[in-house]
């Protein structure tokens, strides 16, 4: 068979480089172009997917590798742009772009009418490019860079309604909360760098696995760079910026909290999971960040009543979870649960979006009913839910099963207790807004509602499909049934390349986790849809609870009080500072000191012209005496 | 041979005269010409230097006659401003010339 050059992963480049070109024309150009440079954008991702087949494809038939040029040089170290194609990285395409394909052709009919549609598609290209090159940049520096391209991103996609306060000052909380991480990442960096004089990331990984850095600078490292991932990946306490970004068009919340912003911590801690191996207690502090992020996630969930807030907590949760399950080793079952959840949360929003759009409600307490007015929604929906509960066969059940036998391996009886109640609460919480919102009794207001047109609900069934199948990947029979390689039998082979560690599968874990789902489902089903436990009746009972889980455990009111106590106090001594010292005293008093001296000085200005002559006789007189005393 | 000795003396004492006709009087045309003095001091001095260090060579003949030239050449200049200030204030007093101040 003659062998036809098609295009191999030395072009995985393009992916990223396709959508900054959109983002480029959409500026330049856009207001020029059909649909205002939307169509731009779409086809440079779309672009980029069936790029991704092709990495795919050559990296399954050859080995990882990585690509780079040299940027510049200074001294002795070389800074690099590069690109690492290895299953992990391959994997973060194939979600991304397949995710942010969904998402833009939904936001054609979500978006339709928006006075700046040119600008949020361009920005849409541009969140794509900053996280594709997230993925796949091969050292720390290109990776801080596309990390705050991604930061700068989410704060222009969450203040996309800048006219509303509460979205710009959304924004402003997302960009200063995830600041606080990125700083702590930065520092982590630089003093890899200062260690080994490198940012290139396999040569890091190398010296920390053969343990040429001491294990309290490892630790520490480790920890500064879960603390970027943390202010990305909403980790409690950085958390709180998550729910507020809700204040975005919602196909800008389904590409935050599903494919690209949130992620990107996930995959940090995954890529740079190496250190955390070797770093003492590095993954305990992740385990522990992770179960703490999943609890409050999902008892918020439970008392929010905005549709979207109740998803952005679900997703706080679910984040918990993928961290529990990277500190506990389960470095596989977090990957597969970053790709299943990606496809189930990003549908979760899209529907969300859909009914949002239709209704103009986000309260879910007004609404009621919707399948029979909004079908294809309603059955996508449910299927996210399912999954999101993880109910076999959809693809949360086999990523949360496999998260679950990691966190069970290797951590403690009580952690892993804890674990499940959050299974038990997500499956509730994502109960209630289903059967709040689309069964019962349809309000009358919300008679007109409508379902959302096809450019719509296309995409949103092409994330139902691959929320129901995605999870299969696990199973060993995948590779052979596409004719792959021997090696690549499942996911846990295909990211394992070295190690081949196929599925595990527990039957007792398997069937209580889906009892423990289905319980909950049920309760959800008493609770919110027949109406025999009266939700209100148990808010009366623990009001307490119920109103600091309402307050979001005062969080926010902590963390204002905290601004203005410390922030502002310090923020108006800075100020005192700059104004009285910098300001009245160096520059005005300088420019006082000079117009002083002037004003008293001039006055030995005579004009007489002997003064003059006096002056230069006398200077000169003075000026060869002291010549003459001198030498 | 005369001595060294007078011609600084010599030198000297006029450049003081000058000196003292700069500062002292209030004529334009008088301080002009008590420069004129102080200039002709240094050539004095020039050329005895030149004759008694280096006889062969002229080089203070030489400075003397630049010196000479360019002040010829201040004069003219000076005395054209002299003209002018005298059109304009019927004056030549100095002491009336002191706008050039604050």
């Amino acid at each position: 068979m003659p062998s036809i050059n098609l295009p191999g992963m030395e072009w995985a480049w393009l992916i990223p480089g396709l959508s900054l070109l959109a983002f480029a024309i959409i500026v330049f150009l856009g207001k020029r172009l059909p649909g205002k440079g939307s169509y731009v954008a779409i086809t440079a991702i779309g672009l980029g997917f069936i790029l991704f087949w092709f990495v795919l494809k050559d990296l399954l038939y050859s080995r990882p590798a990585t690509f780079n040029v040299t940027w510049f040089d200074v001294s002795k170290y070389s800074l690099k742009w590069g690109m690492i194609i290895d299953p992990l990285s391959v994997l973060m395409l194939g979600v991304v772009t397949s995710v942010a394909f969904a998402i833009q052709v939904y936001s054609l009919g979500y978006m339709k009418g928006d006075p700046r549609f040119g600008w949020y598609f361009a920005v849409q290209a541009l969140f794509a490019a900053s996280m594709l090159g997230l993925v796949l940049a091969d050292n720390f520096l290109l990776l801080y860079i596309t990390w705050e391209l991604v930061g700068i991103c989410s704060y222009l996609l969450i203040g996309f309604w800048y006219e509303r306060r509460s979205a710009a000052e959304a924004a402003k909380k997302a960009f200063v909360t995830t600041r606080l991480g990125d700083v702590g990442l930065l520092i982590g960096i630089l003093i890899l760098f200062k260690q080994l004089g490198t940012f290139d990331m396999s040569t890091i990984f190398q010296a920390a696995q053969r343990g040429d850095i001491s294990a309290g600078i490892l630790t520490l490292v480790a920890i500064l760079i879960f603390l970027g991932a943390m202010g990305k990946s909403a980790q409690f306490p950085l958390h709180v910026w998550l729910p507020d970004a809700m204040e975005g068009p919602t196909p800008v919340s389904a590409l935050i909290h599903a494919a690209t912003m949130v992620a990107a911590g996930v995959y940090l801690v995954a890529r740079s999971f190496p250190l955390f191996e070797v770093a003492p207690y590095a993954l305990d502090v992740v385990a522990i960040i992770g179960l703490l992020t999943t609890l409050i996630g999902s008892t918020l969930a439970l008392v929010m009543t905005d549709l979207k807030r109740i998803i952005a907590y679900s997703t706080i949760s679910k984040l918990g979870f993928m961290m529990l399950a990277l500190g506990s080793g389960g470095y596989a079952a977090a990957m597969l649960y970053l790709m299943t959840h990606a496809f189930f949360k990003a549908l979760l929003f899209l529907g969300a979006g859909s009914v949002i759009h239709s209704t103009g409600k986000q309260d879910i307490r007004e609404m009621g009913g919707l399948w029979r007015k909004m079908p294809v929604t309603a059955v996508t929906f449910i299927v996210a839910a399912i999954a999101l509960a993880g109910l076999p066969p959809l693809s949360g059940f086999f990523s949360k099963d496999e998260a679950l036998i990691a966190i069970r391996d290797a951590q403690s009886p009580v952690v892993y207790l804890l674990a499940l109640v959050a299974v038990f609460l997500s499956a509730l919480y994502v109960a209630r807004p289903a059967f709040v919102v689309f069964f019962g009794r349809l309000k009358p207001e919300n008679a007109h509602a409508h379902e959302s047109p096809p450019v719509m609900t296309v995409p949103m069934m092409a994330l139902a499909f691959m929320s129901i199948i995605s999870g299969f990947f696990v199973f060993n029979w995948v590779g052979p049934l596409f004719g792959l390689p021997a090696q690549f039998k499942g996911f846990g082979a295909f990211l394992f390349l070295e190690h081949p560690e196929a599925f595990h599968f527990d039957v007792m874990l398997a069937v209580y986790s889906t009892l423990i789902a289905i319980a909950a489902l049920g309760l959800g089903w008493t609770i919110y849809h027949k109406g025999l436990i009266s939700p209100a009746s148990i808010m009366e009972r623990f009001a307490g609870v119920h109103r600091v889980l309402v307050n979001k455990f005062y969080m926010d009111d902590f963390y204002q009080a905290i601004i203005n106590r410390v922030v502002l106090a310090f923020s108006n001594l800075v100020a005192l500072f700059d104004r009285r010292v910098v300001n009245d005293t160096g520059v005005n008093g300088t420019a006082n000191l000079t117009a002083f001296a002037g004003y008293r000085l001039r006055y030995h200005e005579t004009g007489k012209f002997y003064d003059y002559a006096l002056a230069i006789a006398l200077g000169t007189t003075l000026i060869v005496i002291v010549a003459f005393l001198v030498t | 041979m005369i001595p060294l000795e007078y011609f600084l003396i010599l030198s000297a004492a006029l450049f003081c005269i000058g000196l003292y006709g700069v500062l002292a009087r209030r004529n334009a045309v008088l301080i002009l010409m008590s420069i004129e003095l102080m200039l002709n001091a240094v050539n004095i001095n020039l050329v005895a230097f030149s004759s008694r260090l280096a006889p062969s060579e002229f080089l203070g003949q030489i400075f003397a006659i630049f010196v000479i030239t360019v002040a010829a050449a201040e004069v003219g200049l000076a005395l054209a401003i002299v003209i002018r200030l005298y059109r304009n204030r019927t004056s030549v007093n100095v002491d009336e010339i002191d706008i050039m101040k604050w």
